[in-house]
């Protein structure tokens, strides 16, 4: 009897299983296939997502007639830049602030936790204003600099954490053998938390592909769109005639990402729980 | 020298900075730098005075001139912050000199000892490559972070507004509280921000919270051992979390289309229509999936448990693995059923452990701009409300969006930014004061 309510049980365990996979699979599938479908109206798609006369003039047309490359282009240059400032910024100010004393240290670290809290949109107009004091709105490198700015506080508490649990009696026996700020640095800091370091520039490199608000209100002018803000323009308000192009774009942009985040999945699961309560 | 009082080089440094580091304390380096600053902050005495006071007119409007020789207020304002930054850094620096001055002297005075040329060179150098090593950090924070959170709050209070304020072809003035005045009076703006409000609410409480427990549900599912092919299971549930969230909300936005989207032409030909419309649910042959505002509400939740599960499934599966086995076994021995040991055990374990998360993940939820706009862009609208460009499932941040960019409000946006930031403020702070530096005070 109790092995037979086992069974059922398992058997509703994976009936649900089953069930939840489809759902999160079809949306996935359906765009899948409609980046293959020929035509360019989701009218024309089938409910089950199997393509019909499939075709990848979708792709040929967003390289040839749309400015997706250049939209590509602008994104990858806007991750590579932000990834590189950063990393190397909230680098040095964790260093300093873990292993420096000085005046008004604490104030700044508080101000630091207290800055994090705040959405950068709610600044939006000022940021506006202020790069168009300094000429650079439509510049993709003004929107660098504000995503940079406003990695520095949450990061810098990340970094600084970590730098941390470094003793600091290593760095003052590598001082005394006659190692200087940035020997001792690069040879015993950085590479105890390279891992660390490494996320930190994973995130800052896929943080820029789908921000939407800033790029939408800084980057004016056609040449400097975004993959964001070009692909809401390419599906706003015309899902009925422009889905099969769209699924196509976002399939690719989707796909680099899946195999990065599937790959990674066990390290993902080790970086996510570390920010509970430890018993 | 010895009979000199500890205040005399605090009452030099009051004087003209470094002069008491200088004369009296031989601290040449550290009293010349200090002098420095006084003497280009004395120089550009007239810049500063001259922004601060264009921080205060924010202009006059000349319409007689070219739009380019015109007052830029804005201009003028961020001009005079920075101004009003610039000088409160500067007393910062002269209230450091003077009580840096005494507590060396004090030392002096006790010991009979000048602080030690060498010594001091070398503190120096440490201290003076810490705050130059931070300075490229700070002056970006500045610029991008803190003057744009003032600068926000400021223009609430100015008249920042299409089609009459605009810089640079208009100036703009303070107006002090006429904006909530006017935003409270008006019975579009004050409908649209309560049910805004109540909204952004609900949602970021529902959504957290389903997609909450809906992980927790699949991470326990999955952890499992007589489940073969979890790994299969978990890799297919990490895939909404892995795609964009945009591409995401986009792909089932053209799903849910009304009219041809592939869940609707489903239902048709399912017969499920013609029955809704016999029964007299539905008037006409399409599911109004995102136009109707609730049916709309309900699906921007199960939207967003669709993107949002896979987080937390992540997060406890990580959590769970890694807790103590023994108090399982423990409970084994003392006979206590599967679900007895969830009760009791895991779940309140869980719960202590994932709240700080738990919170922040609402705190995102309150400002999550995509998850709201990429599906319904806000809408449907309603009669009263859209006037205010309020849609019925617009949250503070995606109407705070319009009113910027669509409507060119800035001084109504800003005063819904300046209400967000104190509705999320309390949450945040919950948190800091939950973080571990906070609690054991070493920072």
């Amino acid at each position: 009897m109790k092995k037979a309510l086992t069974v059922v049980r398992y058997f509703f365990v994976y009936l649900m299983l089953i069930i939840l996979s489809f759902i999160v699979l079809y949306p996935i599938a359906f765009t899948i296939s409609g980046a293959f479908n020929k035509g360019k109206s989701l009218f024309q798609m089938n409910v089950l997502p199997i393509p019909s006369n499939p075709t990848t003039e979708h792709f040929t047309e967003l390289f040839t007639k749309t400015n997706y490359l250049n939209w590509y282009k602008n994104s990858f240059i806007i991750a590579v830049c932000n990834m590189l400032m950063t990393t190397v910024l909230v680098m040095i100010t964790a260093y300093i602030f873990s292993r420096y004393r000085f005046a008004l240290k604490k104030p700044m670290l508080m101000s630091f936790l207290i800055l994090q809290m705040f959405p950068s949109t709610i600044g939006m107009i000022a940021i506006y204003v202020i790069l168009n004091r300094f000429g650079l709105t439509d510049n993709l490198f003004g929107l660098i600099l504000v995503y940079t700015a406003g990695n520095i506080p949450y990061n810098t508490w990340l970094l600084k954490g970590y730098f941390d649990t470094i003793p600091k009696s290593i760095d003052e026996a590598a001082k005394v053998d006659g190692a200087g700020n940035l020997t001792t640095f690069f040879r015993i800091i950085l590479p105890n938390t390279l891992p660390m370091v490494a996320f930190l520039a994973v995130t800052s490199f896929t943080q820029p592909w789908m921000d939407f608000i800033l790029p939408r209100f800084i980057l004016r002018s056609d040449k400097n769109k975004t993959l964001a803000v070009g692909l809401f323009e390419m599906i706003n308000g015309r899902s009925n005639d422009n889905f099969t192009q769209f699924a196509a774009g976002a399939l690719l942009i989707a796909v680099p990402f899946v195999i990065l985040f599937v790959i990674n999945q066990k390290y993902l699961v080790r970086i996510m729980s570390a920010g509970a309560v430890k018993e | 020298m010895k009979k000199r009082s500890d205040l005399t080089a605090p009452i030099l440094s009051a004087i003209f900075m470094g002069l008491g580091q200088i004369i009296v304390l031989k601290q040449y380096i550290k009293g010349i730098l200090l002098a420095l600053i006084e003497v280009l902050v004395l120089l550009n005495t007239g810049t500063i005075a001259k922004a601060i006071e264009g921080l205060i007119t924010l202009g006059e409007p000349k319409p007689h001139l070219p739009v380019a020789q015109r007052d830029n207020s804005t201009f003028m304002m961020l001009d005079g912050l920075i101004a009003v930054v610039v000088v409160i850094i500067v007393a910062i620096i002269y209230l450091y000199n003077i009580l840096d001055a005494r507590k060396t002297a004090k030392i002096y005075l006790k010991t009979g000892i000048l602080p030690s040329r060498k010594n001091g060179l070398s503190a120096i150098g440490e201290k003076a490559f810490a705050y130059f090593a931070l300075s490229p950090a700070f002056v970006m924070l500045a610029f991008f972070v803190v003057i744009p959170l003032v600068f926000a709050i400021l223009i609430a209070f100015t008249n920042y507004s299409a089609p009459n304020h605009i810089p640079p072809n208009n100036t703009i003035d303070w107006v002090g509280f006429e904006t909530f005045r006017e935003m409270l009076s008006l019975k579009q703006y004050s409908q649209g921000f309560a049910r805004t409000a109540i909204w952004t609410f609900v949602w970021a409480l529902l959504s957290t919270t389903t997609c909450y427990f809906g992980g927790m549900f699949l991470a326990l599912a999955l952890l499992d051992k007589k489940i073969k092919i979890a790994g299969v299971f978990r890799t297919i549930f990490i895939l909404p979390y892995a795609i964009p969230g945009m591409i995401s909300l986009f792909m089932w936005a053209i799903l849910l289309n009304g009219q041809f989207g592939p869940i609707t032409r489903a239902f048709r030909e399912l017969g499920i229509i013609s029955w809704l419309q016999k029964t007299g649910i539905l008037q006409k042959d399409i599911i109004p999936w995102l136009s109707d505002p609730l049916l709309a509400k309900i699906m921007l939740i199960l939207v967003n448990l669709w993107l949002g599960f896979p987080y937390f499934m992540l997060m406890i599966t990580g959590i769970m693995t890694s807790m103590r086995q023994d108090i399982f076994e423990a409970a084994l021995i003392d006979g206590a059923s599967k679900f007895q040991q969830f009760k009791y055990i895991t779940f309140p374990l869980l719960m202590y452990q994932t709240m700080p998360l738990f919170i922040m993940s609402f705190s995102y939820n309150m400002n999550n701009f995509a998850g709201v706009y990429f599906l319904t862009n806000g809408n449907p609208p309603d009669t009263i409300t859209t006037q205010s460009f309020a849609g019925t499932t617009d949250t503070l941040i995606t109407w705070m969006y319009k009113l910027t960019l669509d409507q060119r409000l800035y001084n109504k946006a800003s005063v819904v930014a300046l209400i967000m930031f104190l509705v999320v403020a309390p949450f945040a702070l919950y948190n800091f004061a939950q973080t571990k530096s906070f609690k054991e005070g070493e920072l």
